[in-house]
């Protein structure tokens, strides 16, 4: 089974973030809290991310279970969040 | 009735900008010719572009569907920055405005919805002054048919059957119409008999009522007449005792209010006032500077504009959200209910969102089950008597007010309130709104929020305690809606199984009590877990790390409270 590093995944993951906010997420810092650093950055927005990102990684988010608001604040958290669930997955 | 209590305001301000006051601030800025007045022009246009969703169209507010009215103004508004202060949106709104085109000729507020002259007055006018565009041929069909039998115009067709002719549809039809044609070609109806109807409305003392046989002269029902006289090449039958009236209005600050004996100098005042001078061709030199300093202090930090000084801008909603989340002394309560009584219309017997605005059924909901009026039975018997004389539609259902189309949220307040206030009286009106309810059905027990929409939980809740507020329903359907939507973690989903909402679990809950279902204490406990937040508020999805706001945090205490062991009861709101 294909394998993919820390790196791939945050790339993956901004370039989610860039097709949704173009410019203002090119210069992501990877701890910048997205509600701060992305404008528009609203309920609807986090849940067009989280749903963009399940399907980029075809991954399933458990909304309750998974403190959805802690490991989809920031790049840095949800590359940290995919990783473990694509190894999850992998195991 | 005094109004004294709105001048100090004892109710809850929420601290944001609301998109009317908005528009109505750019606009009478615009008409002044002081745009340029506005310090940051930017932040009104990132506050207006925040409220464009993703299939084009703009909401009242963020996470809400986007709707005719709330584009019209966005758009509108955004025109009138001065160019280089607009920013960027995320493009067009026309094929939105396109998408909410009936079949009939005339437009709706949301697709799906029957058609009224409010939604097509708005849709007309963004897609000819917005866009350019040209409506279709079959809206002067449509605009021809709204006028009644008493010569004046009606909200929609059906209306008009029934005689409603009102000041505001002349104007919106009106209005319409010359935008759509500039003025040349056939007027779809009769003239002599429209504009007759219409300037029988000004009153001895100068000023216009909304309707015949209402009682208290009105600065909105001035403006919308002496516009629609106006754009049918017309004027008042005594224009400078128009005039001098609406002059009678300036308030010690230099700005209007609304009617004689109203205290507070609000934005819509100041936008009729102008507005109806315009109209008239008076001088507004004199009262520019008045009318702009004052409607300049009611910025907010958020970007947009409320309807008076911010300080002092509480609205029914927020103000009902804390008293129902147990938020005020008792003293505080008392001053809190009286500033809630206090917000109803001289001609209208419902209860504003906010002073000065139009009666609107759910805000009623929020404020009858706050506690408003609980000791005035003459009150509740108006409240019944507005629902069930004035605003219920021909279909049965109920709009957010009067003239808007139906929806299932207002009509399944309006079904609350009849049943907790409308006595043996009100039994025939339940009977019609289940004819509305059932016109939403998508499938056998799912249902939608307007007749072409698609299901939801909770208009499909909305739907089922409606009916069993009139008719009846099998609480089996709620059962099998509920596990349609129930998500495994905790909480309901609108939508599907998967993302859970603060609004959906309430709902949720509401219907299963209404309906004497069981349901899972614990699960629900792990979704409010989800939602809580540090602020102690609750967040409107788990995706949220800040509290929703006030109406969040009520509905999340209530259902804390719902799970203590007093078990205290919901009270039956609707939202969204």
């Amino acid at each position: 089974m294909h394998t993919i590093d820390q790196t791939e995944i945050s790339n993956r993951v901004l370039a989610v973030l860039e097709k949704r906010f173009g410019d203002a997420a090119r210069t992501l810092a990877a701890d910048a809290d997205l509600s701060d650093a992305l404008p528009g950055f609203d309920s609807l927005a986090a849940l067009e991310y989280v749903t963009a990102v399940e399907g980029e990684f075809g991954i399933e988010v458990d909304f309750v279970g998974d403190d959805v608001r802690y490991w989809f604040s920031t790049l840095g958290r949800t590359t940290e969040y995919v990783r473990d669930r694509v190894e999850d997955m992998a195991a | 009735m005094t109004y004294d209590t709105l001048l100090r305001s004892s109710g809850v301000v929420s601290g944001e900008s609301d998109l009317w006051c908005t528009y109505a601030a750019v606009r009478t800025l615009s008409w002044l010719g002081r745009v340029g007045d506005l310090p940051s022009p930017e932040t009104v246009a990132g506050f207006l572009a925040s409220r464009q969703n993703s299939d084009g169209g703009f909401a009242w507010s963020a996470g809400m569907s986007s709707d005719a009215w709330a584009t019209y103004y966005c758009t509108q508004a955004l025109a009138d920055l001065p160019a280089g202060s607009r920013g960027t949106v995320r493009g067009s709104s026309s094929a939105w405005v396109w998408s909410a085109a009936h079949p009939d000729g005339g437009f709706a507020m949301t697709p799906g919805q029957a058609s009224d002259v409010w939604a097509t007055y708005y849709a007309v006018r963004t897609l000819v002054e917005i866009y350019g565009e040209r409506p279709p041929q079959a809206l002067f069909d449509w605009l021809a048919t709204l006028q009644a039998e008493d010569g004046g115009l009606a909200w929609s067709p059906a209306h008009a059957k029934g005689g409603a002719s009102d000041v505001r549809a002349c104007y919106y039809a009106v209005t319409a119409w010359r935008t759509a044609t500039g003025g040349e070609g056939p007027l779809p109806w009769d003239r002599e008999r429209l504009t007759s109807w219409l300037k029988g409305r000004q009153s001895a003392a100068g000023g216009f009522t909304f309707q015949e046989g209402d009682d208290t002269d009105c600065l909105w029902a001035t403006f919308r007449a002496t516009s629609a006289l106006s754009r049918l090449d017309e004027t008042p039958r005594d224009p400078e005792g128009c005039v001098a009236w609406i002059l009678a209005r300036l308030g010690p600050e230099g700005s209007f209010t609304r009617w004689p004996g109203y205290p507070v100098q609000d934005v819509w005042a100041a936008f009729c006032g102008v507005g109806a001078l315009r109209e008239l061709g008076a001088e507004l030199d004199d009262i520019a500077d008045g009318v702009v300093e004052t409607v300049l202090s009611f910025r907010t930090a958020q970007g947009g504009f409320t309807y008076r000084t911010p300080g002092l801008a509480s609205d029914v909603l927020t103000t009902s959200a804390h008293l129902m989340a147990g938020h005020f002394s008792e003293t505080g309560e008392r001053e809190a209910l009286r500033w809630t009584e206090s917000c109803v219309l001289p001609n209208e017997n419902g209860i504003m969102y906010m002073p000065g605005r139009g009666s609107e059924v759910r805000c009623t909901l929020w404020a009858l089950s706050a506690g408003a009026f609980e000791e005035d039975a003459p009150a509740r018997t108006r409240i019944a008597g507005w629902l069930t004389g004035t605003i219920q539609n021909p279909d049965g259902g109920f709009g957010y007010w009067e003239g808007r189309a139906s929806d299932m949220v207002s009509t399944a307040a309006a079904a609350e309130i009849l049943h907790r206030i409308g006595g043996d009286s009100v039994a025939g009106h339940l009977r019609d709104i289940a004819e509305y309810v059932a016109s939403c059905e998508t499938a056998p027990g799912q249902y939608a929020n307007v007749p072409g929409g698609r299901s939801t939980l909770r208009a499909t809740l909305q739907a089922l305690r409606a009916q069993h507020r009139s008719v009846g329903a099998d609480g089996a359907l709620v059962g099998e809606a509920l596990a349609r939507h129930r998500v495994r973690g905790g909480g309901y989903a609108n939508e599907g199984n998967r993302v859970p909402d603060l609004l959906s679990t309430y709902e949720a809950v509401l219907a299963a009590d209404a309906f004497g279902l069981e349901w899972d204490a614990g699960h629900l406990a792990k979704f409010l877990d989800s939602v809580r937040t540090a602020d102690a508020g609750f967040a409107w999805t788990p995706l949220m790390a800040t509290s929703g706001g006030p109406l969040a945090d009520c509905l999340g205490r209530r259902l804390e409270l719902r799970l203590s062991p007093e078990r205290h009861a919901l009270p039956p709101l609707t939202l969204s």
